[in-house]
């Protein structure tokens, strides 16, 4: 507990802290927790999410995870009776306030769920639909080109470039996923979460997006939930461990996998439960 | 190992094997299975045949209207008779005597009768309509003024029975509403070839009659057109703006709740009782029309209502949250999100709750009696505003008519009711297949 603080609890958390010794600090979480109803499923969470880096959760299942990960583009609001205490700061901005607009949130936090859901529309209109709403493009061909862009960072372009008229469901799995990731690339966001988005994928899919997640840190902060140690081992700088709501270590990737600070969170890695 | 062969040993070999048992257990199974099937195919099996034989009477009796007995005439249009002034003005025209045209073509069949009263029951034999078919005729080319031209025109209702085979000569003559001179006019007729049994147009054509031969479905349908037109134009925007806005906007709190289960007890509230409330509210209260098909679409509007609402809510809920976490996640607003997203995907369902609420509004009598719509009306409804009826309100005076050819224009007109429905289920089902999609 005393390295996490010393590495990632802000000092004085309400000084909007923007930068720290891991690079600039995108999503500043202190002390959040969150109910559904009377029941807590996340107790103070502290934990810093650093810009173009990827960090992984990981956990065992019902740990919170997935919870923590809607809290960041507010898409627990959607859930009746879900409440969130505490503040997340994204650029210091702090996006539970009144003034965050949560469809702006979502614009500037896009999302990859873990069961792969296109709209029942065509390959194009599934990537086209972000921009179009937000009015991204001027014009047609412009539209075209960031669904041609969308396509080709998520690794699909080649797959789909002649029959973008067709509809994003008859796609495979693996497939599907990658449109998702497409559409969520498409509105250009800063952030971008993901929920076990390879969960239903084979290995060689996965291996694909998993390329994809290290490419895309370039320009994107991203944030995955994986239930694959190795995954997390391999695609992240940055490794939180969730256990009964609560984020029990935090810190670089490399450190948590060979040498945790917590007995529990080596238990976890190691398979010794969860 | 040890507390294994223990337990082993502690079971009697006398028990048979899981296996053996479930063996044993099949037939008995098998046998249940055989049964249900059996009471299922059984219970299909009745089901069809009593619409069978429901439907095998409604077209036996439907049958002969759809066909008229027609006399073939040779009539000579005098001018002196007809516009003796020579003006040939439209007005001239319509005011001629065409009843002694007729009359008098049809004295020229049977020369032999010169009693008044038998000439008088020789003209029976024909249908009023006689007449306004000539002048129709007439009106429509003046240019036959002067001439001897063939026309068919329609025996009474009476005769068209008879010629149907309703019923029989040889019965007693105070029991049959011809007369035995009538009879045997009348074979003398078909004898020469003058009778004729043609479609019956006019049952698609005109609007209500005394007369059974002069009687159409015509005015009833426009009746319903309109009367559905208004109930459409109503109760579809109306239904699916308060199911989208309980489904996905209204917050769920007790009032909502308490929405929810009274707009499920209107579903169910007899349908007479909206005839009340139309008649105490739009009538008496806002002094609309009666009979009008306006108060009609309204009225029946309230009561399918609740159907389409219900549907649509289904329809709404039966889409994936993952449809709408996939539009919200990109950052589409909660409206964008509904009407982008939602609402497309549910539209099927909710055009299907639609015409299956429409379909039950075409079939309803009770409510429209209430405001007036059972009215006898003659004319072809010009308007929403105009006095008409419905197709199951004609259905229902016809059938309530003393003359037997009535009966089975009262079928017949259940048969093209029965015509409409089908057809719109079968949108209904087309609709359901069309646009389902897979997600
Ligand atoms: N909509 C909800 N209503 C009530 N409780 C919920 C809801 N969603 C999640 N929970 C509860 O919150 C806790 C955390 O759930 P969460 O989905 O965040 O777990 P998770 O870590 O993502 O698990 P998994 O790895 O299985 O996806 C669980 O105990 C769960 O039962
Ligand atoms: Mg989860």
């Amino acid at each position: 507990m005393k390295m996490l603080q010393e590495d990632d609890a802000p000092d004085a958390p309400m000084e909007r802290v923007t930068t720290s010794a891991n690079g600039k600090v995108k999503f500043l979480t202190d002390n959040v927790s969150v109910f559904y109803g009377a029941k807590q499923a996340l107790k103070d969470i502290q934990l810093n999410i650093y810009a173009n880096q990827v960090t992984a959760l990981i956990g065992p299942s019902g740990c919170g995870k997935s919870t923590y990960l809607r809290c960041l583009n507010r898409m627990n609001d959607t859930i009746p009776g879900c409440r969130v205490a505490g503040t997340i700061l994204l650029d210091g901005e702090d996006i539970y306030s009144g003034e965050m607009d949560p469809v702006h949130l979502r614009a500037r936090v896009g999302m990859v769920f873990q069961k792969p859901n296109p709209f029942p529309k065509s390959i194009f209109e599934n990537v086209a639909y972000g921009p179009r709403i937000h009015g991204l493009a001027k014009d047609r061909q412009e539209l075209e080109m960031i669904v041609e862009n969308s396509l080709q960072k998520a690794g699909l372009w080649k797959e789909v470039q002649d029959r973008l008229a067709q509809p994003g469901t008859g796609l495979s799995g693996g497939q599907q996923q990658r449109l998702c990731i497409a559409r969520a690339i498409a509105v250009q966001p800063e952030v971008i979460l993901m929920d076990e988005p390879c969960s239903a994928l084979d290995p060689i899919a996965t291996a694909r997006i998993e390329e994809l997640i290290d490419e895309l840190r370039q320009n994107y902060t991203i944030v995955i939930v994986t239930h694959s140690m190795q995954q997390a081992a391999r695609v992240s700088q940055r490794t939180g461990f969730f256990h009964l709501g609560s984020l029990v270590e935090t810190g670089a990737t490399g450190q948590i996998f060979t040498n945790p600070v917590e007995q529990r969170t080596q238990d976890y890695i190691t398979g010794r439960f969860g | 190992m040890n507390s294994e062969t223990g337990h082993a040993a502690a079971v009697p070999a006398a028990v048979p094997r899981a296996a053996d048992r479930v063996a044993a257990s099949l037939k008995r199974r098998y046998a249940a299975e055989r049964r249900f099937r059996a009471c299922g195919l059984a219970a299909v099996c009745f089901a069809v045949f009593c619409l069978g034989v429901l439907l095998f009477t409604v077209f036996r009796t439907a049958i002969p209207a759809f066909t008229q007995t027609m006399i073939e005439l040779e009539v000579t249009l005098y001018p002196q008779e007809i516009d003796p002034a020579g003006t040939r003005t439209a007005d001239a025209i319509s005011t001629a005597d065409y009843q002694k045209l007729i009359r008098d073509a049809l004295d020229d069949l049977f020369p032999d009768i010169s009693d008044r009263r038998q000439r008088r029951e020789l003209m029976a034999l024909l249908s009023p309509g006689a007449t306004y078919t000539l002048r129709d005729t007439v009106m429509a080319d003046p240019g036959l003024i002067g001439r001897r031209i063939t026309v068919r025109v329609p025996f009474a209702d009476d005769v068209d029975q008879f010629a149907k085979g309703r019923f029989d000569a040889a019965a007693d003559a105070a029991s049959r509403p011809l007369s035995d001179k009538q009879i045997e006019w009348f074979q003398r007729l078909e004898q020469r070839g003058l009778v004729h049994h043609d479609f019956n147009t006019t049952l698609f054509t005109a609007g209500d009659s005394r007369s059974p031969e002069l009687a159409g479905i015509w005015g009833a349908l426009v009746g319903t057109f309109w009367t559905m037109l208004v109930t459409m134009a109503i109760s579809f925007p109306l239904a699916i703006g308060a199911a989208v806005y309980l489904e996905e906007f209204a917050p769920k709190n007790r009032w909502t709740a308490l929405i929810e289960v009274n707009i499920n007890n209107l579903a169910a509230v007899p349908s007479i009782v909206f005839g009340l409330l139309g008649l105490a509210v739009f009538l008496n209260v806002f002094g609309l029309p009666r009979s009008a098909p306006l108060v009609g679409g309204l009225v029946l509007a309230l009561m399918t209502l609740p159907i389409i609402i219900i549907a649509s809510r289904a329809a709404l809920k039966a889409v994936p949250p993952s449809i709408r976490e996939a539009a919200l996640g990109v950052g589409a607003s909660k409206v964008q999100t509904v009407f982008h997203h939602v609402v497309p995907l549910a539209m099927p369902g909710m055009l299907t709750g639609a015409i299956l609420g429409m379909a039950h509004a075409l079939g309803e009598t009770a409510p429209l009696l209430m405001i007036g719509m059972v009215a006898f009306i003659v004319d072809i409804p010009g308007s929403p505003l105009s006095a008409a009826t419905v197709m199951p309100v004609q259905i229902y005076l016809w059938s309530d008519s003393p003359e037997r050819a009535f009966v089975e224009r009262s079928a017949a007109a259940i048969v093209i009711l029965l015509g409409f429905l089908v057809v719109m289920n079968l949108v209904a089902v087309v609709l359901r297949r069309r646009f389902e999609r897979k997600w």
